[in-house]
């Protein structure tokens, strides 16, 4: 029995419409290894690249919770920044006050995630397509005017709350049992943690009935409804959810940056957001976690040679029109044709499809 | 001609792109030596490593490429690359103007990179991220080339913190008393509402009351208004005299092209702080912004014989004049050079010490980091827009010099 | 306040509501016909101001460039909607909104290289610099000028839509494509020709903006998150809601300051997200068209 059976049969999909299939957990089961063994190496070699990881995990983790609801359930949002900023200032105003403490910050700031979510989802949830994303959108930028202008500061006759464009700094790092995360390697273990949690924690939700329906409402809303599915109850939990893990990666990112700003409020994040998940693959849960790589790895190799806009433009463009399904979708399609001649033909036929479109 | 201009820019950014990219290589060589050798320390006892924090795209990206023209002005093409026989290198990140990837950006250059100098930021909101990273590290001298809020110096300052650029303090008030001896005992203040603004349009303020003129009304507009139409009609309301303002870049432009086009101009006096009316956006305002004053420390058009030698020199070597942010870069270069110069080497604290109450050869006029506070005590122009040829420009009006601005309780 | 700083106000708000229906009328008639929710509205708008400051640099003649730059910024969008829009009709329509962000993304990009990021602006023509006496008050003529453009382009569009041929096959299709397919017309070039309309008024909006207004990079950006907020409001794919909607964001943007200048950008979302809630088809918007 080789290792791949043993590992295989611990990491089987149960049924053949799960998502994360066998092959492709054991794919991330091997990535993780990689991970916890790449610390130590990169701590020798080089510790600045456990930092430009860090960065990944994190906008991972956030682009996770964007591909629960989006590539999982079909509702666009345009507005999750508002969750990762609110999560973000919580800890920091945690941080600042009261504790640093990360079992009592990152809970707090996946509950504000969760809650603000939970208030927009439930405002919005009759909207359908396109108003749902236009609704967050709108939504998210309330946010972030709030927190530009400092309102609540004003409403509390505070000096400062969020601190306007500036935002709050010196924010330090979290406290784990006592110890400080704030080494390189300590946070990047967190973070990894808390991406590789999560991952599991979704896909055990997108494999569970609730996951099921949520599918199905992806595919045909009104079909799930005519069922007897409270369809909007289910929207609205599954945004809930998807904001308590944005809340989350806000509360990592704020520490790890020791600043909260209102940049992360606004809806270029959200955009940015959006680009990866979609680069990535919508709805494989583990496509937008690669595109979230490659999209943070893309901005900060390309940003000392000048406009990365244009060539993460172009790429995204092409991926868009050629390649809907992104990264996983492309690798997907590679796997199941190993031989080349077909994948050529695949291509080929893909070009006459697009030519036929466009001439015709 | 505008096109003319467009393409000098466009080749000084190409200039100094291509030179970053050729001296790049030797920067990736270097600091990868550093990673697999166990890199001790400062970058290697005989060279001079110094790390730009600044904004290379997006709105800003215009001033940060400036600031490192400055510096390269005078450290590549005066300098020959070297600081006192040591060999200069440079990194550089792109803020994005973002405050968090500027603190990440300092994380990395000060443990990774191990830089000497930090130049840079341009906006104020990442500066404030800056900075406790280079307060805590105490291993780099940061060289404040742009940012300037004055709450940088007044919470907890660090002896790290070396501002070549100006505080909102010195851009704001001292204007106050020569607009009430010479344009207006009244003024209305109209401002962008962010922190920049509010702090120019109080600290102006506060002069202005002690000096014993009224300020009529206060506007302020949410920062990036694209039209300020309604905004012009309240301060037309107000029956001020004359107008104090701060808006910058193209809330600048917008603000000034259309007070001009509703006919304020005849009505009042238009004045406000250096970056309403500085040579970047007077390309844009034309002719809407003839006849306003503003306050600065830098002019291009001075007529001293050092700053025509800075003009000289820099057109020559980018083929355009400089502006307000090339010549902060020049003195963070003058700066550098000064300090490593007299300090024997680039150990942080040696260095601290010969910078504090030094005084820098500066374009600008006077320069001197006052001792407690580090922040510059400097010659300000006043400056009046004038015909030119082919568009306006500025003219100094008058100098008021040395001008130093509280110490908010800083003592270093 | 005053009946003349009144008076004055409400042509303001008239003024920037008109000047507003140039730049959103394109993308709620996109939208009405293709499902296309255009990001990249914003960044044709943009270009409109670049392509005529080009025009104005090189030709050194304002009004060349007014009617240049329009046709530039047309042909620009006729080639992106028939090279990558094209493609992905019959897709799940949120796919368009993807893609045409990343056009807002690349074209942002591009203008930055090719233009450079500083703030530059188009200079008033001759003609029209000044102020005009309206009898209360002054008002500068070159936005009298907007407001007549606005109001002309307006009208002739609305006509043409109720009278002409094109008209009539624009609105058929909105309302069923394929049908219209069915009876024989070429849907495809109906919506390229759409698309190519939408981006001159965007382009044209540009041109006129660029010279009242700063131009910039971040021009696009800012432009955009209005147009969206005036369609949704007015109702995607309605004419008439994009003109009511722009005159409502245009007499909130006139008024706001005086009432309350730091909520200014607030109240939009707010009115937005009203709007939403209790109406998501907007005020003219059809219900079904989500």
């Amino acid at each position: 029995m080789s290792v791949r059976d043993l590992v295989g049969r611990h990491f089987s999909a149960r049924q053949q419409s799960d998502v994360l299939s066998g092959r492709v957990r054991v794919g991330l089961f091997v990535a993780g290894v990689v991970a916890i063994l790449f610390a130590p190496f990169a701590q020798a070699v080089h510790p600045f690249w456990m930092d430009l990881a860090t960065h990944m995990f994190i906008f991972a983790l956030f682009a996770l919770s964007l591909d629960f609801v989006f590539g999982y359930a079909g509702l666009l949002s345009f507005g999750h920044a508002a969750m990762f900023g609110a999560g973000g200032y919580a800890a920091a105003l945690l941080i600042q006050n009261a504790t640093a403490s990360a079992l009592v910050v990152l809970p707090v700031a996946v509950l504000v995630g969760a809650a603000i979510a939970a208030l927009i989802g439930w405002l919005s949830v009759s909207a359908r397509g396109i108003y749902f994303a236009m609704l967050t959108l709108a939504f998210a930028q309330l946010f972030y005017t709030v927190a530009f202008n400092d309102i609540p500061a004003m409403l509390l006759g505070l000096e400062a709350v969020t601190n306007g464009d500036n935002g709050l700094v010196g924010i330090t790092s979290l406290t784990l049992f006592g110890v400080d995360t704030g080494s390189l390697m300590a946070y990047y273990y967190l973070s990894l943690a808390m991406l590789g949690g999560m991952l599991a924690l979704v896909t055990r939700l997108a494999n569970s009935p609730f996951g099921r329906v949520m599918q199905a409402i992806r595919e045909n809303e009104d079909r799930v409804a005519f069922i007897g599915y409270d369809v909007d109850r289910y929207k609205i939990v599954a945004f809930t959810i998807s904001g308590g893990m944005a809340g989350l990666a806000g509360g990592l990112w704020v520490p790890f940056n020791s600043t909260a700003t209102t940049a992360m409020l606004h809806w270029t994040t959200s955009g940015e957001l959006i680009v990866m998940t979609l680069l990535g693959g919508m709805g494989t849960l583990w496509g937008p976690i690669a595109g979230a790589f490659l999209v943070v790895f893309l901005e900060d190799s390309l940003s000392a040679i000048g406009n990365w806009e244009i060539y993460l433009g172009i790429v995204y463009i092409v991926i868009v029109i050629f390649a809907p399904r992104g990264l996983a979708g492309i690798f997907r399609t590679v796997r199941s044709n190993p031989d080349p001649r077909v994948l050529l033909s695949k291509a080929r036929s893909a070009l006459a499809t697009y030519r036929e479109k466009v001439f015709s | 001609m505008p096109s003319e201009r467009m393409s000098d820019e466009k080749r000084s950014v190409q200039f100094s792109r291509r030179k970053f990219l050729a001296g790049s290589g030797a920067t990736v060589a270097a600091s990868l030596a550093g990673c697999f050798g166990g890199g001790a320390g400062s970058s290697g006892s005989d060279s001079v490593k110094i790390g730009f924090v600044l904004p290379f795209s997006g709105t800003y990206s215009f001033l940060g490429e400036s600031i490192v023209n400055g510096v390269k002005l005078r450290l590549d093409e005066q300098l020959d690359g070297e600081i006192d026989g040591r060999s200069v290198e440079y990194v550089r990140k792109d803020t994005g103007a973002d405050p968090a990837t500027g603190a990440s950006i300092t994380q990395e250059f000060l443990q990774s990179e191990n830089v000497d100098f930090i130049v840079g930021p341009v906006s104020s909101a990442v500066a404030g991220a800056m900075k406790p990273e280079i307060a805590s590290s105490g291993s780099a001298i940061w060289l404040n080339a742009n940012a300037g809020n004055y709450k940088l110096v007044q919470d907890n300052c660090t002896k790290y913190h070396f501002r070549t650029s100006f505080n909102t303090w010195q851009t704001s008030a001292p204007l106050a008393s020569y607009i009430n001896d010479n344009i207006a005992d009244n003024v209305v203040l109209s401002y962008a509402n962010y922190t920049f603004g509010q702090q120019s349009k109080n600290l102006f303020r506060e002069e202005f009351e002690n000096v014993g003129g009224t300020v009529v009304d206060e506007i302020g507009a949410p920062l990036g208004t694209s039209d300020y139409s309604s905004f012009l009609q309240e301060i037309e309301n107000s029956g001020a005299d004359a107008v104090f303002s701060f808006f910058a870049g193209s809330d600048a432009v917008n603000y000034i092209k259309q007070f001009s086009s509703f006919g304020l101009n005849g009505k009042m006096t238009q004045t406000g702080s250096g970056f309403l009316l500085s040579a970047d956006t007077l390309q844009a305002q034309g002719t809407a912004a003839l006849g306003m004053y503003s306050l600065l420390h830098y002019t291009p058009t001075k007529q001293t014989d050092r700053n025509q030698a800075f003009v000289d020199a820099y057109s020559g070597q980018y083929d355009t004049t400089p502006n307000v942010y090339a010549c902060q870069g020049y003195d963070s270069a003058l700066a550098a050079e000064l300090a490593v110069t007299e300090a024997g080497g680039t150990e942080t604290d040696p260095m601290v010490s010969s910078l504090a109450g030094a005084e820098l050869d500066s374009p600008r006029g006077y320069f001197k980091f006052k001792s407690s506070t580090h922040d510059p005590v400097m010659d300000m122009d006043i400056r009046q827009v004038v015909e030119a040829d082919g568009g306006v420009q500025n003219e100094v009006v008058e100098t008021l010099t040395q001008v130093e601005g509280p110490t908010w309780g800083c003592d270093l | 306040m005053a009946i003349e700083g009144v008076a004055k106000t409400v042509l303001l708000g008239v003024e920037m509501g008109m000047t507003l229906v140039l730049v959103t009328v394109g993308l709620t008639l996109i939208f009405g016909m293709m499902d296309v929710i255009n990001f990249a509205h914003g960044s044709l708008y943009m270009l409109g101001a670049y392509f005529g400051l080009t025009v104005v640099t090189v030709t050194g003649n304002w009004w060349a460039a007014l009617l240049v730059a329009p046709l530039l910024v047309g042909l620009l969008g006729g080639l992106i909607e028939y090279f990558s829009i094209r493609p992905l009709y019959g897709r799940n329509p949120l796919y368009h909104i993807l893609l045409t962000f990343g056009f807002a993304i690349l074209l942002h990009g591009l203008v930055t290289e090719i233009w450079g990021g500083q703030v530059q602006n188009i200079a008033t023509p001759a003609l029209l610099e000044g102020s005009v006496d309206l009898a209360l008050f002054s008002y500068p003529l070159f936005r009298l000028f907007l407001l007549g453009v606005s109001i002309a382009v307006a009208a002739v569009l609305w006509a043409a839509m109720r009278r002409s041929d094109f008209g009539i096959v624009m609105r058929a299709s909105a309302h069923d494509s394929e049908m219209v397919d069915a009876l024989g017309t070429d849907v495809k070039r109906v919506f390229t020709a759409v698309f190519v309309l939408g981006s001159i008024l965007a382009g044209l909006a540009g041109v006129l903006l660029g010279t009242s207004r700063a131009v910039d990079p971040g021009m696009a950006a800012s432009i955009i998150i209005q147009a969206f907020a005036i369609v949704v409001i007015g109702g995607l794919g309605s004419y008439r809601g994009a003109v009511v909607g722009a005159f409502v964001v245009g007499m909130l943007n006139a008024f706001g300051p005086t009432f309350a200048p730091q909520f200014t950008d607030a109240l939009l979302y707010l009115l937005m997200a009203a709007v939403l809630l209790v109406k998501p088809a907007g005020l003219f918007g059809n219900p079904e068209g989500a």
